[in-house]
This record gives C-alpha cells, structure tokens and sequence, in this order.
C-alpha cells in the first residue's frame, strides 16, 4: 500500500524528521487560508500516487496568491485521483541528497541507501553515476547502529556539521520503516537548506500489504486507486490491473496470468486488463466476471491450471456467472488442473468448449476479437 | 535418485491437524512420503492418517528422529513455526503458506542462513520428487504432468509450472524432482542455491527453470552457469515478458538490482551463459529435444 506523501510526512514529523511547514488543501477555496499560514513563494504539490509530477505539471512553485489561484485551478482540473493539494513552504536548497530503506532478499536484511546527487529519478542515478550510491545493510534482529549510519554519511561526503542530525534523521527513517513494516521508505530530495539544515522535501511509503493485519491505522479506500474496477477487485483481495485493450483476462496464478498477457501480444491481441483469480480467491469466479462486465471487452479470456484452486470449483463459478449475470462477451475457456473433467463437463453445459491448450485458446480469443490489431 | 526428499525422508508436519494439514498429510502418505509425525499446540496424543501428533516440535523429535519438517501454518505464523523447527535442529523446512509478512520474511531468510539450513518457499505448493514423495501439495494423479523422469525443475510459480512441466512431459520426458521455491519477495531459499543439488544428482540430466519478471534470481543463476557450478543444460521459460512495468517493482527494488529484473534481461542474461530460453510454454519441450536427443 503506497501513502501518499502527505501521509508519508506525516510519519516523518511524529518520529522528528524534519519536514517543511505545510497545509493539505480539498478544494482551490481552501487555498487563502492556507497561503496565510505558511507565506509566499510556496509550493502547491499535487497529492497523487504516480511519479513524475513535476513532469506532469503537478508541481508549481508559487509567489502571489492571484497565481496561487491559477496554478492550483489548473492542477485541480488536470489531476486525476488526487487526494488534495499540500501547500508547502519553499526551501532554500543548497543541496539534494536521496536516501531509502528497502529488503535485501539475497541476504536476509534491510538494505539503506544514500546518494549525494538526489532530486532526480533513483534508477537514473543507478544507471549513469552507480559509484556514487552508498549502501549498509541492517540485520533486523540486531537493529541499526549508529556506526553504520555514520559511516553511510562520511561515504557520500555529507558536511561534517550535519554528521550528527544526518544520524539522527537516518535512525529515525529506519524506525518509520520497522514500526510501520514498510517495502519502502525513500526521502528523495532529502534537502541540505542554505542555513544548513537536513529537511525531507519529498516522502515516499509503501506499506507491506501482507502486514496490514498488524497496521490497522492504515485503512484501504477509492483513493489508493485508479479506477473503480480496481478498487473493487482489491475489496476481494482480486489482483486487477486495466489497460485498454478488448481482451479481457481471468486467469489463475500470478506466473501464468503473465504468460497468457505475453501471449496474447505476441499473437498481436490486446490486453483489457490482468485479473488473477487463482490462490484463495478461486472460488471467485462469479464476482470476478462481474469485475470483468464493467469492461468494455470484445472476449474473454479464461486460462487456468490449478492444483488447490480447483478446477470444477472455478468451473461452476463460470456456469453460475454465466447464468446469473448473462455477460454480453463471447468466452474462451482452457481450465486444467484437479477436477478439470468435471470442470469440462459443467462448461460444456452452457456452451464453452473447453479447451486444453493455452496457446490455442489465445489464438482463438484473438480472431474473437476481430482479429490481430495493427 | 531425487534431490533433497526421497521416501526415506523423515517428515514432520507442522500444523497436521488443521484441514489442509490432515488432508494433503493423507495425500503425501498415499503417494509414499515417510511422514513420521506431526505437531499442533494443544492436540498431543491424537493422530493424523496414524501419524502421531506432539505439542511442541520438541516433543516430537525427543521421541520420533525428523529429517525435515513441512509447514502448514497460516502467514503471521509462519516465522514462530520456522524458528521452532530450527530451533529443534531441523535442517530442511518447506513452507507452503502465501502472504509471509516482508519483515518476517527478511528475519526468516536471515535465520536459515545462520542455522545452514535449507528452507524452502513460502507462497509455493511445496516440493515433489517423482514417484517418491512430496511435501506439500501437487496433484500427483495429473497424469500428464506429474511423470517420473530425468528433468529437475525449480519455479516461482505455481500453475505455470503445471502448464510447462505438461511440454516437458508432452515432449516425452519427466521429472526427477520439482521444487517450487515459491513467489514471494523473499524466497527462503533461491534458485542459484537449488542448482548445486541438481548438478550433483546422477539422475537429472537437465533443469527447466520457471521463472518471472522481478528480483535478481535468474541472472544469479547466469552467474553460476558461467561460473561452472552448474554445467548440465538448463532450459528457461520466464513469464512477464511483456508486462509493463509491475506494480511490485517500486524504485527501490528495481536500484539495488541496477537494471535488472526486467525479463528481457533476464533471457539475455541466461542466453549469455549458455541457457537456452523459450519464448513460449510450448518450446520449453522442443528445446529440451534439442539438447537431449544430442546427447545420446
């Protein structure tokens, strides 16, 4: 679960990492109040999940309140899926350095990296400058110790006046990721003002989605997500993703779910969307077609090859679905695995040859489709 | 011959008498599996299929010798279960459950390492050797996948492994042992430390791998192709090729591996050390043929 940065900055200043003054805004009416309080030139940041803002113009450094106004018009009208705008003060950067904590799954630690060049996308540094990227890793039952942290400072060449409150905020980013159990905690741009001091310019959290249970405070809703169909396929706990092809997708298990994606575009077809309803959800079939008819497909595509998730069980879940919800979209059926006899029997009921051979099955939802797409 | 499970291996289950537990313990005992005990808090005394169940897996090895021990406990459980089999002494642990906690998970990887014990998973269906035993759940009665024969197979996916291990078969060979080192973040156990047991067992002449996009795994399994630990053919087949960039791959995760974990990379990787890759389920068989039928 990724927080958006407003939530992210939040955890920062309840552990005392330093933040900018700053006020979350619903609507461009809320803009007056919040310029009185944190003064001119400021900066309006969009609060939505994907990266690249600046890029997309979601970022705006401001100066008066009548320009204020006018950015914050165009961001509300352009962004999709924002959680508000933060009003920030403006910073006196003298410097842009990264840093993150993520899992080391090679050797079984927490893995924090530091960069003296930050403010620009990590991967482009990992690419162009790798020898500029410090790394310590952390054995969790130990926990971090401030020689690491300290050693971590002196590699990336940080001033030697901010050795002490660069240990200080690294502890603590550590302490963010133990306590929330995050994937992720990155601070890129972590901000060296003119008047020296350390201050996270941005924050990125994400959430492990499988520790949630132990995080009850961080509670799943619309705003996490882009479209209502994902939203309502991540309420079942039904991994779903949309793209915009006529080929919609419902298979079981995640590998081969990409397998049946890789195929379909390498026989010139076009994905609608990922729907994986293997594992614990494969009883699901029925609510997972009704996910599948608030798309707009031409097909659909059903490919599975269970061994728990059975084969007779998803089989009848396609029949009930079949009968219940009457979809509009003709279906191509290869469903394998334990019970996959009964499951031919119970599709052939309502229609659905079944097929055994995935990429016969992709073929055929192809030519369904109206064909290889240029 | 098989590598790691052999049907004188002596098996715990953890967790036996819960619904899964007793039902794949009836099914793992029916297809050969020496399962010698089982353990669940509070039960001690009753037993599974005729297997003895103890409170504590130290009950249990105090009074019936374990080789390995098979984990049928839900997610948040999972890491007290495994520091209770390690703690016991137990040097190779299967765990099937999906949803390991990431923490958890880097605290478990961390232990297996320093108790030099091999644990397998989680969010996998287990391990099987063909025609011996198994420990976790396959559908062994699938005719047309589970056929006893001379590939190792290792994978991170569980229902492409049914789909790819059917052309292995379709194209005339079996399997010696499959091991499915699961999904998750944080395999305890990955595929570069599984090919020395390949590499060493007389009866597997080649190994599939079934892999996917994401982490570093594939390209260390170039590394120990090129560096000589394993030298038998290997045949790739990774799903995800043409996955726009996953949702799981934040920025972090895609850094430490500085431009790997795309599969595109990944097939050049393998390539390079001497790998052949399938772009489809179906050459995974035709591949195989091609480096088989040249050897004999």
């Amino acid at each position: 679960m990724k927080l958006f940065e407003y939530q992210a900055k939040e955890l920062f200043e309840q552990i005392q990492i330093p933040v900018p003054n700053r006020v979350l805004i619903e609507n461009p009416e809320e803009m007056a109040k919040a310029t009185d309080e944190i003064g001119f030139p400021c900066v309006l940041k969009a609060q939505v999940l994907q990266g690249g803002r600046g890029k997309a113009g979601l970022i705006k450094l401001v100066s008066t309140i009548d320009e204020a106004h006018l950015q914050a018009e165009a961001i509300f009208s352009k962004a999709q899926n924002m959680s508000g705008l933060l009003i920030e003060e403006a910073l006196q950067i003298d410097k842009e350095l990264y840093v993150s904590i993520t899992a080391d799954p090679v050797s079984g630690t927490a893995m924090m990296m530091a960069c003296s060049e930050g403010g620009i996308d990590i991967e482009e540094i990992a690419k162009n400058i790798p020898e500029k990227i410090h790394k310590i890793t952390i054995d969790l039952s130990q926990g971090i110790q401030t020689y690491q942290v300290r050693g971590l400072l002196y590699e990336m060449g940080l001033d030697d006046r901010l050795i002490g409150t660069g240990t200080k905020l690294l502890m603590d980013l550590y302490h963010v990721f133990r306590n929330h159990e995050a994937e992720l905690v990155e601070i890129n741009p972590l901000i060296v003002t003119k008047d020296g001091k350390l201050m996270a310019g941005d924050g990125k959290i994400s959430i492990d989605d499988n520790a949630l249970f132990r995080h009850p405070q961080f509670q799943v809703t619309r705003a996490y997500y882009e479209n209502d169909a994902e939203f309502e396929a991540a309420e079942e706990g039904i991994p779903y993703i949309q793209f915009d092809g006529d080929i919609g997708l419902m298979c079981a298990g995640a590998g081969l779910t990409n397998t049946v994606f890789d195929l379909v575009n390498d026989y010139g077809g076009n994905v609608a969307n990922y729907l994986e309803f293997g594992g614990p959800n494969y009883h699901k079939a029925k609510k997972a077609m009704e996910i599948m008819m608030k798309n707009d497909i031409k097909v659909l595509l059903i490919v599975t090859f269970g061994t728990i998730a059975r084969a007779d069980v998803m089989a009848e879940g396609i029949v009930e679905a079949m009968k219940e919800l009457n979809p509009p979209f003709p279906i191509v059926a290869a469903v394998r695995g334990t019970g996959e006899e009964k499951a031919h029997e119970l599709l052939r009921s309502v229609n659905i040859d079944p097929l055994i051979d995935t990429e016969q099955a992709v073929i055929k939802a192809i030519a369904l489709s109206g064909g290889v797409k240029q | 011959m098989s590598i790691i499970l052999d049907q004188s291996t002596r098996v715990l289950v953890q967790g036996i008498t819960g619904k899964e537990g007793s039902f794949w313990t009836k099914h793992m005992i029916d297809y050969g599996t020496n399962v010698v005990a089982g353990v669940t808090p509070g039960r001690e005394g009753q037993n599974v299929a005729g297997v003895p169940v103890f409170h504590t897996v130290k009950r249990a090895v105090r009074n019936i010798p374990v080789e390995a021990s098979l984990l049928f406990v839900p997610p948040r459980f999972a890491k007290e279960a495994l520091f209770e089999a390690l703690e016991a002494g137990i040097k190779k642990v299967v765990i099937l459950c999906d949803g390991i906690p990431l923490h958890d998970a880097i605290q478990m990887r961390k232990a297996a390492i320093s108790a030099g014990a091999m644990v397998i998973g989680g969010n996998t269906s287990g391990i099987i050797s063909m025609g011996q035993a198994m420990m976790g759940f396959f559908p062994y009665w699938l005719e047309r996948v589970y056929k006893p024969g001379r590939i190792g197979i290792m994978t991170r996916s569980g229902s492409l492994t049914n789909e790819i291990t059917a052309e292995v078969v379709r194209a005339g060979f079996g399997a010696s042992s499959l091991i499915g080192i699961g999904g998750d973040p944080v395999p305890l156990t990955r595929f570069a430390e599984v090919l020395p047991l390949f590499e060493e067992d007389p009866n597997t002449d080649a190994v599939v791998l079934i892999g996917e996009l994401g982490g570093t795994m594939e390209e260390e399994v170039a590394e120990a192709i090129e560096n000589k630990i394993f030298t038998k053919p290997l045949v790739a087949f990774l799903g995800g090729r043409t996955a726009p960039k996953g949702k799981k791959m934040g920025h972090a995760g895609a850094i430490i591996t500085a431009g790997k974990g795309t599969v595109k990379d990944k097939m050049i990787a393998l390539k390079n050390a001497g790998a052949l890759v399938a772009e489809r389920p179906r050459q995974v068989g035709t591949l195989l043929e091609s480096i088989l039928a040249s050897k004999i």
